[in-house]
């Protein structure tokens, strides 16, 4: 089963990934268009900063088995057989938040959307880009992303790349050498931005 | 719901001052929203933007770079992350450079019409400086009356702004050997105007892609700044409005009065100010404040404006940067009057939240919600008198049930001018030259630059400033970062006992303060005029004193040009905030390391004030050693 596998080391927080998922469950699918939309679109995936202004993009997992599921009362929530996505009958929906008390991540919000058929705020989360994946495209938010913080593809194979490129890394360090996991300008920057962190309004109580 | 103990906490995470943490508490309390909230809601902050890999140039863009080299390497044109990072920087600095030259040009002008007798309020008072600056210029001041002079020069600076004779007379101030070194690297500016220009002809697409190119001709627009436009600044100033000499006033929020009509001059420009000081004397406004139910006038100063005025007048000063909301916070200010720079976009929105009028005085700077009030040489006192006449009108407004003013107010030195101290020395350097050959005094630091809620309001500057004299280095400070040692105590002779055992004598000795009050921020060219009369004097260039410089809160973009000319000029700066160039190793590089062969100076980036005291403490080393002191 594919998933957007998530590399956090290579988030920067720039929140493109953001832009493009309200943009693709826009009404419009248009940027400029997205803007004048009523109800107005909301970004399904969550770049929030945690400590030392370190960020982490956050969505729907699409878990199996998925405890939003197992709960909902209403049998809004289903799963595509074919990509594995859990997906939201928006009809359905009763707005209950049942599912939201139980997902592991808090990715669930309530919003208004455009594709519904009477005035509600319903489960408005991540839908795997279905109609994306359908078409053979990856998710936007994968497309959107710059630095590779967002992967999409087969789970295992993504985690044998990680843990190939470890393997390398740890054997260079055997050597002597230095083998950063990210540029060290990277790890410069954010050395310094962990210090300015700790002396203002961002240290951790 | 307003949780105080919550409230307290979070007040101690943004500011060190106590009577900052009191009215941050206050403006929670009031749901006022500020600096700080502004920022959490920006979080997260993107990281293209901060490695300054994110071109926003062109209307093939915008372009980001990954900084982790597996997405885009170069921009839709084919810039690459060094070319980026290097034109942003570029122009941000030209920005720096345009906000203080411009408003040099301002007080020439207004200079000018003074002359002309075309100006209404204005005199000038600096006659001493006016004669020296005009000999300085080649313009013959024996027999003449001042205005003529005064005429003469205005004409002579304003011409420099577009000049095609290829020099800013001056930067004629500096030692030989440092005009030498800038001869060398090419980085001598031609024009105030011309270098600005040429930045922005360099940032556009295609035009150079040679990032160490670019910078180098930032730093040739930065001495444009330092020594041309900002000394113009100054130098005009003091001519209209006197140079400043040694005064003793008050800081931090507490200068504002419970039962007298409240005026906070804020901005960067004294020339409407100084008019408003001299309003706010007359004893017709005073009668009217009283009549309105008021014990008086009070005029206290706010960011640069309050600088200038704290530096001539001894009016006393509210504070820095992030004070500009807790002032109108503390519910009892009826006019905050505003001329330009670093004025929130959004203060008449806080403002709303109370009685508070905010009058907007430039042209250039209008503010939706302000009440304007269109500042002119030629009506300058009546608008003044206008602007004080509403502040009383509104005193009446005032609902003393949301007033809470911080009552203890802290006493401190300023006016210390580049004249004032080597007056204070006796007339030349060379008590502070012997101090520094002894050992007494290691060297000194200008600290320079804004608040950024990012750090704990002040914490940089005040821990950096007690960790530098603790170790006989000399503080001397313009900006936010005076008035936030100013709220600490370290601006009083008295401060001198947490000075090492060298400074503290020195100190003693001369009766100052071992941190020194030298204006606002265009007044870093006092500190360049005091740099180059010590080299002179001991006939060496700024690159060889044991000096740093440090912009421990930055946040402006005419900080980047400040630091840019201090390196320039030969002296290594310190940042307490990354500047947006960590997405290229090499820029980082030249800035950081290589530039130190070509101009014997650096910038380098340290957060940890502590840390960066060490990192200062052996540049300055390393430049006494090369002295062979």
């Amino acid at each position: 089963m594919k998933t957007v596998f998530v590399h956090p080391e290579n988030c920067i927080g720039c929140r493109h990934c953001e832009i493009a998922c309200l943009i693709e469950h826009s009404q419009t699918k248009d940027l400029f268009g997205a803007l004048f939309e009523n109800p107005k679109p909301h970004p399904r995936i969550h770049v929030e900063v945690g400590l030392d202004f370190h960020t982490f993009p956050n969505r729907c997992r699409h878990c199996d088995p998925a405890p939003c599921m197992q709960v909902c009362p209403t049998g809004a929530l289903s799963r595509d057989k074919e990509t594995g996505s859990v997906l939201v009958n928006y009809d359905k929906c009763i707005g209950c938040a049942m599912c939201a008390m139980v997902c592991p991540f808090d990715i669930i919000s309530f919003h208004k959307v455009w594709n519904v058929s009477f005035d509600h705020e319903v489960n408005a989360k991540c839908d795997h880009c279905i109609d994306r994946q359908r078409r053979g495209e990856v998710p936007a938010c994968v497309e959107a992303c710059k630095t590779g913080a967002l992967e999409f593809g087969d789970a295992n194979e993504i985690i044998r790349n990680s843990r190939k490129d470890f393997t390398l890394r740890t054997t260079i360090a055997l050597e002597g050498e230095e083998a950063p996991a990210v540029p060290s300008n990277i790890k410069a920057f954010r050395d310094v931005m962990a210090k300015v962190a700790k002396i203002g309004p961002f240290k951790r109580n | 719901m307003y949780d105080s103990l919550k409230a307290k906490k979070e007040a101690e995470k943004r500011a060190l001052d106590k009577t900052d943490q009191e009215m941050i508490e206050k403006a929670m309390q009031d749901g006022l929203e500020t600096a700080w909230d502004r920022l959490a809601k920006q979080q997260p902050q993107c990281g293209f933007g901060q490695l300054g890999v994110c071109c926003n140039r062109c209307a093939m863009g915008p372009c980001r770079i990954d900084p982790f080299g597996e997405g885009p390497t170069r921009g839709v044109c084919g810039a690459t992350a060094d070319l980026i990072v290097a034109r942003n920087l570029l122009d941000d600095l030209s920005v720096g450079a345009a906000a203080h030259s411009d408003h040099g040009r301002e007080v020439l002008e207004v200079l000018l019409d003074t002359a002309e007798g075309k100006s209404q309020g204005y005199e000038i008072i600096g006659e001493e400086k006016l004669k020296v600056v005009a000999e300085e210029y080649g313009i013959k001041t024996k027999g003449k009356k001042k205005e003529e002079i005064a005429k003469e020069l205005a004409l002579a600076m304003l011409e420099e702004f577009g000049t095609i004779k290829n020099k800013i007379q001056l930067a004629e101030r500096a030692p030989e050997k440092t005009k030498e070194m800038w001869g060398k690297v090419g980085i001598m500016p031609r024009s105030v105007d011309r270098e600005i220009v040429e930045s922005m002809h360099r940032i556009h697409m295609g035009v150079g892609a040679d990032y160490a190119n670019i910078l180098l001709h930032g730093l040739r627009t930065s001495l444009s700044d330092g020594w041309g436009g900002s000394m113009m600044a100054t130098d005009g100033s003091d001519i209209l409005f006197g140079t400043p000499t040694p005064n003793t006033s008050w800081v931090n929020l507490g200068v504002l009065s419970k039962d007298k009509v409240n005026l906070v001059l804020h901005g960067h420009n004294p020339i409407l100010s100084e008019m408003i000081v001299k309003a706010a004397e007359d004893s017709k406004m005073k009668k009217l404040a009283e009549a309105k139910g008021a014990k008086g006038i009070n005029l206290v100063g706010m960011c640069c404006t309050g600088n200038e005025l704290l530096m001539r007048q001894g009016i006393p000063i509210a504070g820095n940067m992030l004070d500009q909301e807790l002032a109108i916070a503390t519910g009892a200010v009826e006019v905050m009057v505003i001329d330009y720079q670093c004025i929130f976009p959004s203060i008449t929105h806080t403002a709303s939240c109370y009685h508070t009028k905010v009058v907007a005085t430039s042209e250039k700077s209008k503010v939706p919600g302000a009440m304007y009030m269109e500042f002119k040489p030629e009506t300058a006192l009546d608008t003044a008198k206008e602007i004080v006449k509403t502040a009383i009108e509104n005193f009446p407004n005032r609902n003393p049930d949301r007033v809470k003013i911080p009552d203890k107010p802290i006493k401190m030195m300023a006016g210390f001018s580049e004249e004032a101290i080597r007056k204070a020395l006796g007339g030349s350097y060379k008590p502070l030259i012997d101090a520094i050959v002894a050992g007494k005094i290691k060297g000194a630091v200008g600290m320079v630059g804004c608040n950024n809620p990012k750090i704990k309001q002040d914490y940089g500057h005040v821990t950096l400033g007690k960790e530098l004299i603790k170790r006989n280095i000399l503080v001397v400070e313009t900006g936010c970062a005076a008035i936030a040692s100013g709220k600490a105590g370290l601006l009083l002779p008295e401060a001198a006992e947490m000075a090492g055992d060298g400074l503290k004598s020195v100190c003693k000795a001369l009766g100052i303060p071992p941190v020194l009050h030298m204006g606002s921020c265009v007044d870093c060219s006092r500190i360049l005029v005091l740099g180059a009369n010590i080299a002179k004097e001991l006939g060496v260039g700024i690159e060889d004193l044991p000096i740093a410089g440090s912009a421990p809160e930055w946040y402006s973009q005419k900080a980047v040009s400040i630091a840019s000319y201090f390196v320039a000029s030969g002296v290594t700066t310190h940042l307490g905030i990354p500047p947006k160039i960590f997405g290229s190793p090499n820029v980082v590089d030249l800035l950081t390391s290589k530039l130190r062969d070509h101009i014997n100076a650096t910038y380098f980036v340290e957060p940890d004030p502590i840390k960066a005291a060490d990192k200062i403490e052996e540049e300055i080393n390393r430049k006494r050693k090369a002295l062979g002191i």
